[in-house]
């Protein structure tokens, strides 16, 4: 199938009734949860993930596509309005898109916000759609080794790009994996570490985990503050940027765009390193970067399509390689796996419905986000005065129906509690989760390589350095970890964080 | 004793077990590992950098080190402990006294006793959300939830 056609046939999918049902549905529940401040995409997805059971893998992974890249609109709101970022990825926008607020410009920083969005999120599936194919046929060359080297490099770049202690992450990405052969070993059929239950011989279920470390963990840490939000209150009018806005940020948006879909392929990269990466493209581009920090709209166009775009770019890994880049990939990845397909090249070849389909709902979602942000911006501010002491217990009685609603066992439920306070303990005590449930999604994966590796090899560990692929993806990890040990390059990395918070 | 300490010997203890557990399971051989290779590698790697938080922490200025209470000074430790509480009762009440019950005695306890709310309000909130909930998970998903002595 060529270019045209591949589209044409995913459209069509992607316009099915009950698909633009559920695409509305995830871009809805997306903008959403990024307005609201204290419940993250990857929460919302983990919680929701019960409940696409009843639903085919497609519309499934399409209703949660919708809430990942539906969030990053929604986020810029709860920035610009509040000077409280929805998400991670909208930090950076606070600081010009609050400034324009407080000036009065709240509408042109919303809509441009918006647009860059729409235009970026558009440009990324774009560019997704032209590199995934010929990634494919690379990827159907991979042998055991290739995709165990690839994964090892794929965890150190995310342990690399961690906020906190390189040391902790990794070490959260051993207990990962360790925790990923929970259950019956595919290989030989024993039991491993399962005590007995007959829940656990599946394995650690993700959702409960996912659902615990971010979803109810989050909920802990903001229980013990008080959370106060003072909504700008003047009235939105002029939503339409002029046409000086529009020439102000036509480059922002397009170098946002670029800068954003290739960092979204990085493992760990995502929309958070987009976001501010191009923020400090756009400074240092800027004639007048005084006017930074100050409500430059180049300053919210750029960074906002930045995180859109990376949003596209996190899917070609997963959707090519089998192989998440973060979080919500990891998620998604669990959501496949749990309608019984497994991501990887054959994806194309064997479920070109659900490929095609996914890409295709994306620009349905893109469109229906600017019809939504945009006349929908007072509903997102009423949203916003809800009380958080009336919104946790609704969203905490969610959790703990899905939960007991995957197998219908309170053994998940519990599941979800303890992870949630193991996920409240290593945010105080600096463990960062991602490494950790990064690792716990490919634990199989890898072991699986790896033993694989080492029947074929006859126990020779040099297999993973006499073939280029895999020895080229070692060397690069190896890289990575001595540059990050370097103690000059510990000392800027610290600085960059500072910076970045 | 300093954060880092604490964590670190709490995760090398966890280590240790975890490589005694692989051990126990068969290691196999390089040519063909067996069930416990690759959770005893896991163990080894992650309770090597337990060793390396535990040796930090001994040396002043490196890594995190806070001490423990001051993790949680100045901050309503007693709320998320609280809700954690109310949760593990859910969890053991839920399959005795059903979906229904459980959960609008959840809420309840939430909005009232740790949020504060009016009388109406933390009875309505719990009402209609359990309602919700109910339609959403059983009516809709027609996901099996726990019927307890009300039926529902």
């Amino acid at each position: 199938m060529d270019f045209f056609s591949s589209l044409m046939a995913g459209l069509s999918v992607a316009c099915q009734p009950h698909n633009l049902l559920f695409c509305f549905l995830g871009v809805f529940i997306g903008t959403l949860i990024g307005v609201l401040p204290g419940i993250g995409p990857v929460a919302t997805m983990s919680i929701l993930l019960p409940m696409t059971y009843g639903i085919s893998a497609t519309t499934a992974i399409i209703m949660l596509a919708g809430i990942y890249y539906g969030a990053y609109y929604g986020g810029s709101t709860t920035s610009i309005l509040v000077n409280i970022p929805g998400e991670a990825a909208s930090v950076i926008t606070c600081l010009d898109g609050y400034q324009m607020a407080r000036q009065g410009r709240a509408g042109p920083a919303l809509g441009i916000a918006a647009f860059g969005s729409f235009i970026a999120g558009t440009l990324g599936i774009i560019i997704l759609q032209a590199l995934a194919p010929p990634l494919v046929s690379v990827a159907l060359k991979f042998g055991a080794p290739e995709y165990f080297s690839l994964m090892i490099l794929g965890l150190i770049i995310l342990i690399f790009l961690v906020e906190k202690s390189i040391i902790k992450a990794l070490m959260m990405a051993g207990v990962g994996s360790f925790l990923g052969t929970v259950g019956l070993d595919t290989i030989t059929g024993v039991a491993r570490f399962s005590f007995d239950i007959p829940e656990f011989l599946d394995g650690l279920g993700i959702v409960p985990m996912a659902m615990g470390l971010f979803g109810i963990a989050e909920i802990f840490v903001n229980l013990e503050k008080t959370i106060q939000r003072q909504v700008i209150s003047t009235k939105i009018t002029r939503l339409l940027p002029s046409f000086r806005d529009w020439m102000e940020s036509k480059w922002a948006i397009v170098r946002g765009s670029v800068v954003g879909f290739f960092l979204g392929i990085l493992p760990g990269g995502g929309g958070v390193l987009a976001s501010f990466v191009s923020y400090a493209v756009e400074k240092m581009s800027s004639g007048t970067p005084g006017k930074f920090g100050h409500g430059a709209i180049e300053g919210v166009a750029g960074p906002e399509s930045a995180n859109n775009a990376a949003a596209s770019g996190g899917f070609i890994p997963l959707l090519t390689l089998g192989i998440p880049v973060g979080v919500v990939q990891a998620i998604l990845l669990g959501a496949l796996m749990m309608h019984g397909i497994t991501p990887g090249p054959m994806l194309l070849k064997e479920h070109p419905d659900l490929f095609w389909g996914v890409i295709a709902s994306m620009y349905v979602g893109n469109v229906m986000l600017l019809l939504l942000n945009l006349p929908l911006i007072g509903l997102w501010v009423r949203v916003l005065r809800v009380p958080y002491a009336i919104l946790f217990p609704l969203i905490l009685l969610f959790c703990l129906i899905g939960a007991y609603a995957i197998n219908n066992s309170t053994v998940d439920v519990a599941i979800m509690l303890f992870f949630g306070a193991l996920g409240y303990l290593m945010r105080k005590f600096e463990y960062e989760p991602a490494p950790f449930i990064l690792a716990f999604v490919l634990s199989p994966m890898l072991e699986t390589a790896l033993r694989r590796s080492l029947i074929v090899s006859s126990g020779d560990f040099t297999i993973f350095l006499t073939r280029p692929i895999s020895s080229g993806c070692l060397i690069l990890a190896a890289v990575l970890l001595i540059l990050a040990a370097h103690p000059a390059f510990r000392k800027r990395r610290r600085k960059m964080l500072e910076e970045a918070r | 004793m300093g954060a880092d300490r604490v964590s670190g010997l709490f995760w090398l203890v966890f280590g240790l077990i975890c490589i005694y557990g692989s051990v126990l399971l068969e290691l196999g051989t390089f040519r063909e590992p067996g069930s416990g290779f690759f959770p005893f590698l896991a163990g080894c790697f992650f309770s090597l950098m337990a060793i390396i938080v535990l040796l930090r922490s001994l040396i002043p200025g490196r890594g995190f080190q806070a001490k423990l209470s001051s993790l949680w000074e100045g901050l309503n430790w007693h709320r998320p402990l609280a809700v954690g509480l109310l949760m593990l009762g859910y969890i053991l009440a839920l399959e005795r006294a059903g979906f229904f019950l459980t959960s609008l005695i959840l809420l309840f306890f939430m909005l009232k006793w740790l949020e504060k709310f009016p009388w109406w309000k933390a009875l309505l909130i719990p009402l209609s959300a359990s309602a919700f909930i109910y339609l959403l998970f059983h009516t809709l998903l027609k996901a099996t939830l726990p019927m307890g002595i009300l039926g529902i």
